[in-house]
């Protein structure tokens, strides 16, 4: 049985509705990342499982319980929010032990909680300070130590990680995994970094138009993305996409060059298609082979890998990328001529963007 | 970059106090008054220089004004009383039921709520004299003439609106996110308005509060027509030195400095809060 | 067109000696050179670019644009375009009218504005609102208006200020690949000024980088890698960051060992005839050092250190492995998808050539890749 289920839920804000008839189901201790762009509901999502709003329709569940009629103090939930809403009239020691303390739980109890939760953030030396005499970076943790306090079987984070600088939320996406697991709780992650999302999550859950487009391992989000704009928001620089028809031979005509690209596209013979293939599947090379031309526009390092923006001979534009430390690494201006692993590659209907085929397994 | 020269500075200076004399004039007039007799007062060409006499606060003190026709009672002490008393209960009350109304309307979203919320502020904008005589009337059948009960209940045309308004605003300043914080930690909503909302708002309802007592104590008219002289407060209370045996300039303005001390005090006091509450909350931590 | 912008002995001081934001500043940018100034905030980067566009004036130094001295002049005539952070888009004017407002002044033929203005928000993409105004457009679309204004004048120099930081992910490598070959193609010097140390490899020649008010190295994104010039250079430049363990150096004649402070006897060995002879008679004299090994030289298997895993992130083209040694975090990046589970044993290798060692005191870099500095 599930720990937490949302059945059909929706919601509604006079005439705009946010949330469309969503489902989604977790089980205990695993971590669900929802995933969106901003303005896609997630916050929104969040606010009505803690009961701190209410769905216009549907049911959720916790424990397999209704929660229709259940107020938010008493769904043994932890939050932590993107502005962190820290209490600002209390130090940081009395914000995270505020669940403790609406426990009725006796002072030393209390003392021990904190002390636990602050080590585990490593904010012991500031327990004292009031919160706007905390870094930013301090003050997230104050209120992620405040949400894991009392244990809480189910943890809702809200993008906790964006008001924090690059450096910091490098560092805290290599400690967050090791501190949900052992807090041991349920929890529901919301970011709008993919990245983020492809680091922690057991299942992402992509939202967007308020519906669940796909609900899949980070694996499969990746490599089979559902539909064309899964498989934009997931990878940095964003998929190659062209669109094209599949000829009669199962070919497909790209940069004015007839593509072979796999036996089975046969079935859709006659079909208008966007073609898409990341950029690390593409492979470049300086010289004069059978590939397609192009003519290198700019190299731009982007931390491990360096990205190049390559110009065919039609004007089409294309993104590729390459590890930093390759010794192959093509000069602007240069021509070089790319080929690209069709393992790699995607298909995805003109009309709907529903993903035809995925890439590899 | 300090670049103002010395002569600005000059320039300044001599401007502030001439702003300022013009502004503190008459509150230095009034307390040199207070403590001359009425023949200094009137005499000419008036004079800063005299001899300064207690008697005018005596009289007020004591209750008796020995005049050149004989002595007359005066009830000033009462008055004070009455002004203490109907300020202090209007506030009080205007408080208890404006705060958790302010809550409301910052936080729900009900139908006509800003309608409501616009008729009660309307108050402050209509003329109290439209009010007042259907108010003696009411009154009168409801036997609230003359009773502290009736003008606490009316202060609250003065009260009320301003404290809605105000603390209105501190409560949509503070995040919605830190009291849903406060409530998935555990709390109810009634505990959460009492040690989450209203300490965060206390700025605003102490600023709020402090006007409201210095716009109840400067009423003139409701205590006038509704009241005799018995409950009547002390802007009322002044009249009285116009007697048939001349005008008591010096009582009357030893009467005003007890008068606006109260008030003037409080505002002293307070002014930082009154400064911030006034600009609701503009600054975000 | 392009100029050349020579800073000399800059230095900024605000409010009567409060704040000393910039210290002695010296470097110059060539003609079509594009430089990044890139820092923390606070660092004196953004009073640097005040500085240079006029709206500061400065407290001790010069500032020559051609061999012009131009830091007595007002803004407006040193031939300089700037995008500003806060975009300062002109609200009343629509997109296209605010990317064409100067070069309204340059007397050209509407058609001609009217091309220039087209073809600049096709490249930034943002053809399809040039008739809306700025209050009705995303703040990503309002940064690139702003963008768009400043790169369509003709000026001798650009400076940006934060120019990209808005940008919706999924446009960033695209848009910074066309800027960098616009700006290259119509040979414009500029100045960018970033906290993004990303941003500034993506697009500069050169990345002065600052800290303090201090320029703590001037160099091309390449050399910041692979040479930085102390420390803190060594671990702001990349992401990841750089790996630093606090190391003693014990030198037998045969083999070199790093020993990890606060590891249970943790060293990484080498071979001595790997170090150059200078370099070890160097390290001889420090009692404690700085290791420094950027992630991709963090192999894992072979031989090597022992470490436990804390995490094991793919991301679709590159895994992020971390684990622990000593107590300290080292993270390793690889190209291929590896799978390692949370809490099992790795073994990390790193070669001497990877090695970066810089002083324990003021972590001056002593060596990069096994050779003195």
């Amino acid at each position: 049985m599930p720990h937490i289920e949302l059945a059909a839920v929706s919601k509604s804000f006079k005439t705009n509705k946010v949330l469309d008839d969503i489902s989604l189901s977790a089980d205990a201790g695993e971590i669900v990342v929802i995933f969106g762009p901003s303005g896609t509901g997630k916050t929104v999502l969040l606010r009505l499982i803690a009961g701190v709003e209410e769905p216009s329709s549907g049911e959720i569940r916790i424990d397999n319980q209704d929660m229709a009629d259940v107020a938010p103090e008493h769904r043994d939930v932890g939050m932590a929010f993107q502005n962190f809403a820290l209490f600002p009239h209390l130090n940081a020691f009395e914000n995270i032990a505020s669940p403790l303390r609406a426990r009725a739980q006796g002072e030393s109890q209390v003392k021990d909680g904190v002390a636990r939760v602050a080590k585990l953030l490593k904010i012991d030396h500031v327990l004292g300070h009031a919160p706007r005499e905390l870094s930013n970076g301090q003050k997230q943790r104050t209120a992620l130590a405040r949400a894991l306090a009392s244990s809480p079987k189910l943890l809702l984070l809200d993008d906790p990680l964006r008001n924090v600088d690059a450096k910091l939320r490098f560092e805290m996406r290599l400690e967050l995994p090791r501190l949900l697991r052992q807090a041991k709780s349920t929890v529901l992650y919301v970011t709008q970094d993919y990245k983020e999302a492809m680091a922690l999550a057991d299942r992402i859950a992509v939202l967007a138009h308020g519906k669940f487009v796909q609900v899949a391992t980070p694996q499969d989000i990746y490599r089979k993305p559902a539909t064309l704009s899964v498989a934009r928001l997931f990878g940095d620089p964003t998929i190659n996409l062209a669109e094209t028809t599949i000829g009669d031979d199962g070919t497909i005509a790209l940069a004015g060059e007839r593509l072979a690209v796999d036996p089975s596209y046969e079935a859709w013979a006659g079909r208008k298609v966007i073609f898409g293939v990341r950029p690390e599947a593409i492979t470049v090379r300086q010289g004069n082979g059978t590939g397609l031309k192009a003519q290198v526009m700019a190299v731009t390092p982007l931390n491990e890998r360096t990205v190049l923006l390559l110009q065919t001979a039609a004007g089409a534009e294309l993104l590729a990328s390459l590890p930093s430390s390759s010794t192959a690494i093509p000069k602007a201006e240069s021509g070089v001529e790319v080929t690209f692993s069709l393992n790699g590659a995607h298909l995805f209907d003109h009309e709907t963007g529903a993903a035809l085929t995925g890439g590899s397994a | 970059m300090d670049h103002t020269s010395t002569f600005e500075r000059i320039v300044r200076g001599i401007l502030i106090a001439l702003v300022m004399i013009f502004f503190l004039f008459p509150i230095f007039w009034i307390v040199l008054m207070s403590f001359q007799t009425n023949e200094t007062i009137l005499r000419i060409p008036p004079s800063m220089v005299f001899e300064p006499t207690l008697s005018n606060y005596s009289a007020l003190i004591t209750g008796t004004l020995k005049t050149t026709a004989g002595n007359l009672d005066i009830a000033f002490m009462r008055n004070l009383g009455n002004s203490v008393l109907l300020s202090t209960a209007s506030v009080a009350l205007a408080l208890i039921l404006g705060v958790p109304a302010a809550y409301a309307f910052a936080r729900f979203r009900f139908r006509l709520g800003e309608d409501i919320a616009f008729t009660l502020l309307s108050f402050r904008f209509a003329p109290p004299l439209l009010v007042l005589l259907p108010l003696t009337l009411y009154f009168k059948q409801l036997g609230l003439t003359n009773t502290y009960i009736g003008l606490i209940w009316v202060y609250q045309l003065i009260c009320l609106p301003l404290i809605l308004w105000i603390v209105r605003g501190y409560f949509e300043d503070i995040s919605p996110d830190i009291e849903h914080a406060y409530r998935i930690a555990g709390n109810s909503w009634w505990q959460t308005f009492r040690k989450i909302a209203v300490p965060l708002a206390m700025p605003g309802i102490a600023a709020a509060g402090l006007l409201a007592f210095i716009f109840a104590w400067n009423n003139f008219i409701f205590a006038l027509i509704l009241a005799s002289a018995d409950k009547q407060p002390v802007t009322v209370g002044a009249l009285a030195f116009v007697t048939a045996s001349g005008i008591q300039y010096g009582q009357i303005a030893a009467a005003i400095v007890l008068s606006i001390a109260p008030t003037l005090a409080l505002a002293l006091y307070a002014q930082r809060y009154l400064v911030e509450g006034l600009s609701l909350g503009a600054v975000k931590g | 067109m392009s100029s050349e912008l020579v800073l000399q002995n800059v230095d900024k001081i605000y409010g009567s000696g409060a704040v000393h934001a910039v210290k002695d500043l010296s470097f110059s940018v060539k003609p079509g050179e594009i430089t990044a100034l890139l820092g923390s905030s606070g660092c004196g980067k953004t009073s640097t670019l005040r500085m240079i566009a006029g709206f500061e004036t400065v407290t001790k130094g010069s500032i020559a644009l051609d061999g012009k001295l131009i830091h007595t002049l007002p803004p407006a005539q040193r031939q300089v375009a700037m995008a500003f952070e806060t975009y300062s888009l002109y609200p009343p004017l629509t997109i296209a009218e605010n990317i064409s407002f100067a070069l309204k002044a340059q007397r050209l033929a509407s058609q001609d504005v009217g091309k220039r203005v087209k073809n600049m928000a096709e490249l930034l993409e943002i053809g399809d609102v040039l008739n809306k105004y700025p209050s009705s457009v995303s703040g990503g679309q309002q940064q690139r208006a702003s963008l768009g204004r400043a790169l369509v004048r003709k000026a001798g120099l650009y400076l940006l200020d934060e120019p990209m930081g808005q940008l919706e992910p999924q446009l960033r490598a695209v848009l910074r690949g066309r800027i960098k070959h616009y700006l290259r193609e119509h040979n414009c010097t500029t100045i960018l000024v970033t906290h993004d140390q990303t941003e500034a490899n993506a697009l500069a020649d050169r990345i002065a980088v600052m800290e303090g008010g201090v320029l703590q190295q001037y160099a091309t994104p390449a050399e910041l890698k692979v040479r930085p010039a102390n420390l803190f250079v060594g671990t702001f430049i990349g992401e990841p960051p750089m790996n630093v363990f606090p190391v003693r150096m014990k030198d037998d004649g045969d083999r070199i060992a790093f020993m990890i402070e606060g590891g249970e006897g943790q060293n990484l060995v080498y071979k001595a005839v790997d170090f150059s002879d200078p370099l070890r008679q160097r390290l001889k004299r420090e009692p404690s050092l700085m290791l420094g090994v950027r992630p991709h030289a963090v192999h894992i298997g072979g031989q090597g250190l022992k470490a436990r895993v804390v995490t094991c992130q793919w991301l679709g083209d590159q895994t992020h492995i971390a684990a622990e040694i000593a107590g300290r975090t080292v993270v390793s990046v690889s190209h291929e998808q590896i799978s390692a589970k949370p809490g099992s044993e790795v073994f990390l290798s790193i070669a001497p050539q990877e090695l970066h060692v810089f002083t324990s005191g003021d972590g001056a870099a002593i060596a990069h890749g096994a050779s003195l500095v």
